[in-house]
């Protein structure tokens, strides 16, 4: 039982050159599930192998339980960690994989069985103690993995996108396992993930990273209704939360040519910035669709995704109902006219209709159209 | 996001199993008996050489050759008794002995261009790929004057330290292929579980790369026992091995076929033996590792 | 099928640790150093010493004839009518006997890619040649297959009119680029092998589906793949085969004259029956510097090979 403590840690794999991990500043508490979320080359995983000792910590430091760890190898940190192809030994059982730990640790034979007998019940690979990893199915070989790092009860569990190479319908059943598993254990668990759904699912809270940098450390709800800046705003949330660059007027924005009126505080607010434009952002589920003609913002749907509880409709704003002749280019990634509304199941909507939308107010973000900051 | 990811985790299946396609039944037949006819004709000289081992001089000599005859021993037991006994020992002895010392210096060799490789690893490799392409030819004067001037000639351990050279460059880029094959986070893992370099590499490593050394050693036993140049150049009586032996029977001008024959068999035996057990590994062991 | 390569750099150092980096340097070398520095010494050190041997007029002979001569040895090698048409079997014997045995082994290779029943054991009795020791092989060529009267191969073609052709010493340079062939085209052909398994199956079913026939799959798909198998046999055939030695020495001795004779066992014979160092030397000299032109491309060409096969 252990808390984790990143202090200003990097990684540098060139000098002068853009650092893996930036000077990341990071308190995991004992006990708590953190998830670090990103891009593919957003340091997540190089974060995660300098807490395991396996990058460099180039400057600044890691702590775990108060303890330094520059300069400690992984063997000595008495950390476990599954891997994303779970790097189980070939040559041996799966009893001995997850025997392994504790051999290494001097722990003597009956007591070994003894754990691995008790984390193979709670893994449910009781009947597979026996057999080679390659033996196993994929959900199978997760678990060993999972085994070997819990039969020996280290301060900090690690993992590196270790749902990754399952099946889609494996993927969310394991998600629950893993998440059920640690609350169980109470084990400080650090998870590495590109998967904003199991960020969001599985983590007490969650870390989103890019470039290297962290962007946002918080719960997943706030995560998802306060996000820190358009990065964040853009990462989490599927579809994405729609992004759109438009002029500040008088009483709020302007988008599509028509003026969304902005609270009197938040004016003020962006008063002080001396900006002309901003970033606006509305999530899907943030809109009201009426018919066309109706009050609200004329659009035409390009493409329906039916999903059955609900659905999403991909279409183009325009600022009148006229504009949207019917050779108007389709999906043209344009961006700033493209839009992405989520509605109930079933709904009638049908491509090419015409309807109307209006965003909620409440439901608006606004980020600084260059640094991206949550104004 | 790692810097320098090398994991080879590709289990390929061996040269012995491509993706073979069925043809179609009339013309796949016909293939399959022309397949069995090359391999017969490749095979031939080396069966006809175990056959007239088996035959008395007699049986060896007729025009034209005879086919049927009745076996005997007799030209084995005349090999055997004419002294070939201590040239299979000592081929026996470099054969072995250089190949348990291309194993000690090698694998560690390995190691250090592969799981935990240095920095001019590319320099290193080159150096000891490039040491077998210089002809032996061109050094065999000095080596010859050197181990006359050490007063080793005719010394079984001259032709062990030449055989060991021979064989190191191929063994150390065969295992470093084998080394490359275990996936680092096998390694990583094994840190994590708390096993020390030496722990895991006998634990972990030494395990998945046992069959591709056992490839190697099978390798090198066969270059060294076959090996000539040195051998003829080097020894006379005491130290000589098998194919200098053989080397006999052309300077005798009676021929005998079916005693030449017996001692060929001999000969060839144990590597053709060795050849067919590895014989999934040669062509990795012949490229240097550039092909599986 | 894939070399997973790429040289993983050792990390950067840090500045203030570069005490530490130079002895976690030799750590690393460490296991290293044995085998580089064996090697070194039992195979580089001889050359260099060639090289000084090349400079010398020595007879072992005639003791004490040892003095130097500067470059007298390589006029005298380079003047010899002899040595060019050593050199010249060299070329052709290596040459020969590589590309018949890359054919036949490209053939076989093809005609062994599929399935069919015996499957291993035809191709574990095509690998036997190259596995037999070289001396036993060529003694089998030499006396049961090439004897002018008890020889098969007389046998066989006999009914053609080769009764009683002695084949070693009426074509000794194409008798023994037949063994050669014999005993190479195992190795042509498993490397084919290697390389048809090595070709994905989708890529070849892609090409069916894109309308080609059997000959068209092969000229368009497979054969650009095995074209690196192909160069990398030649290649490693030709550096195996100049050094051919055993071969020559049992079935021909290099006869009748030097007209079988390849360069090992020219500088051989000058060497060890005609004792003259200095001379043999320079011909080492010379045969090693032909050989690097020829191995630099080599070299080349099997680093290609590892790198396209890192791309794979």
């Amino acid at each position: 039982m252990a808390d984790v403590v990143f202090d200003q840690a990097s990684r540098i794999y060139t000098a002068g050159a853009k650092p893996a991990v930036d000077r990341l500043d990071l308190t995991v508490s004992d006990g708590e599930f953190v998830v670090l979320v990103g891009p593919s080359g957003s340091g997540k995983s190089t974060a995660l192998r300098m807490l395991a000792g396996l990058e460099e910590i180039d400057g600044g430091s890691i702590r775990i339980d108060g303890e330094n760890m520059v300069g400690v190898s992984s063997k000595d940190r008495d950390i476990a960690m599954v891997f994303q192809n779970y790097a189980l030994y070939p040559n041996k059982t799966v009893g001995e994989n997850m025997a392994f730990p504790l051999k290494m640790a001097g722990v003597e034979k009956s007591a070994r069985a003894e754990k691995v007998r008790e984390a193979a019940a709670i893994l449910g690979l009781t009947d597979y103690l026996d057999r080679k990893p390659r033996a196993l199915s994929g959900g199978q070989r997760q678990r060993v993995a999972m085994g070997r790092a819990i039969v020996r009860e280290p301060r900090v569990f690690l993992m590196d996108e270790p749902l990754s190479n399952l099946d889609a319908k494996m993927r969310v059943s394991t998600r629950t396992e893993i998440a059920a598993l640690q609350r169980r254990l109470g084990v400080t668990t650090v998870y590495v993930t590109h998967d904003q759904v199991e960020a969001m699912t599985m983590g007490d809270r969650v870390a989103l990273l890019a470039d290297g940098k962290l962007q946002q450390f918080a719960t997943p709800a706030d995560l998802y209704d306060r996000p820190a800046n358009a990065f964040v705003a853009g990462f989490i949330g599927s579809p994405a939360m729609n992004l759109f660059t438009v002029p500040l007027t008088e009483r709020g924005v302007r988008l599509a040519g028509h003026e969304l009126a902005l609270p009197r505080d938040v004016r003020a607010t962006l008063g002080t910035h001396q900006i002309t434009e901003v970033t606006l952002g509305i999530r899907p589920e943030q809109w009201t669709v009426t018919d066309s003609g109706t009050e609200g913002i004329p659009a035409r749907v390009d493409v329906v995704e039916e999903l059955g509880s609900d659905a999403f409709l991909y279409g183009t704003l325009a600022e009148s109902t006229g504009d949207l002749s019917d050779d108007s280019a389709v999906l043209t990634g344009s961006g700033q006219d493209a839009v992405v509304v989520r509605t109930g199941g079933r709904s009638g909507t049908r491509r090419g209709d015409r309807i109307a939308l209006t965003p909620s107010v409440e439901g608006l973000h606004l980020f600084h159209p260059e640094s991206g900051e949550r104004l | 996001m790692t810097a320098a990811t090398a994991s080879g985790t590709t289990t390929s299946p061996n040269a012995a199993a491509p993706v073979p396609r069925r043809t179609g039944r009339g013309s796949g037949a016909l293939l399959t008996v022309l397949a069995w006819i090359v391999g017969i004709g490749f095979f031939f000289p080396v069966l006809w050489m175990v056959l007239t081992a088996f035959k008395t001089e007699a049986d060896a000599y007729t025009d034209p050759p005879t086919l049927f005859f009745a076996p005997t021993l007799d030209n084995f037991v005349e090999v055997f008794a004419g002294g070939v006994g201590p040239y299979l020992l000592n081929s026996l002895f470099a054969t072995v002995v250089s190949t348990l010392l291309v194993l000690l210096l090698g694998t560690p060799a390995a190691f250090a261009l592969s799981l935990r490789p240095v920095k001019k690893t590319q320099d290193v490799l080159f150096f000891f790929i490039s040491t077998k392409m210089l002809p032996v030819v061109a050094a065999i004067v000095p080596i010859y004057v050197v181990v006359n001037y050490m007063g080793a000639l005719d010394n079984i351990w001259t032709l062990i330290v030449l055989y060991t050279a021979m064989n190191l460059p191929i063994a150390v880029w065969m295992m470093r292929s084998f080394f490359l094959e275990v996936p680092r986070e096998l390694l990583e893992a094994a840190s994590m579980d708390g096993a020390s370099l030496g722990r895991s590499l006998r634990e972990v490593v030494l395990p998945i790369v046992s069959p591709g050394m056992a490839a190697t050693a099978l390798i090198c036993m066969i270059f060294s026992w076959n090996e000539f140049f040195f051998a003829v150049n080097l020894t006379a009586s005491r130290a000589a091995t098998v194919p200098v032996y053989l080397v006999g029977f052309i300077t005798s001008e009676g021929l005998y076929f079916a005693s030449l024959c017996a001692a060929a068999t001999v000969a060839a035996l144990p590597v053709v033996i060795a050849g067919w057990i590895a014989q999934n590994k040669l062509v990795q062991g012949l490229s240097f590792g550039a092909v599986k | 099928m894939t070399v997973t390569e790429a040289t993983p750099q050792a990390p950067p150092e840090r500045p203030a640790e570069r005490g530490n980096a130079r002895k976690e340097g030799w750590i690393r070398r460490a296991p290293l150093l044995p085998a580089l520095i064996f090697t070194i010494i039992v195979t580089q050190l001889p050359f260099l010493v060639t090289i000084w041997y090349s400079l010398q007029s020595w007879n072992l002979v005639r003791p004490g004839s040892q003095r130097f001569v500067g470059l007298e040895n390589y006029a005298t090698v380079f003047t010899d009518s002899q040595f060019r048409g050593v050199a010249l079997n060299s070329i052709i014997l290596t040459l020969g006997a590589v590309f018949i045995a890359m054919i036949l082994g490209l053939a076989i290779a093809l005609l062994l890619n599929r399935a069919f029943v015996g499957r291993g054991i035809v191709r574990t009795l095509i690998i036997t040649p190259f596995l037999i020791t070289p001396v036993a092989g060529a003694l089998l060529w030499k006396t049961v297959m090439f004897d002018p009267t008890y020889g098969l191969v007389n046998f066989v073609l006999g009914p053609f009119g080769a009764d009683q052709t002695d084949w070693i010493s009426t074509f000794p340079r194409a008798a023994v680029i037949v063994a050669l062939v014999w005993q190479w085209t195992p190795f042509m052909m498993l490397l084919i092998l290697a390389g048809l398994g090595s070709q994905p199956a989708e890529v070849l079913e892609a090409a069916r589906m894109d309308g080609a026939n059997g000959f068209a799959v092969f000229r368009e798909v497979t054969l650009p793949h095995l074209r690196r198998f192909i160069e990398l046999g030649v290649v490693l055939g030709a550096i195996y085969l100049v050094n051919t030695f055993d071969t020559i020495y049992m079935m021909t001795q290099g006869g009748p004259g030097t007209a079988s004779a390849n360069l090992p066992f020219y500088i051989y014979q000058r060497a060890f029956l005609g004792f003259d160092i200095g001379e043999s030397a320079a011909m080492g000299v010379v045969t090693v510097v032909a050989t690097i032109i020829v191995a630099t491309l080599a070299l080349r060409l099997i680093f290609r090979s590892f790198s396209a096969a890192e791309e794979a």
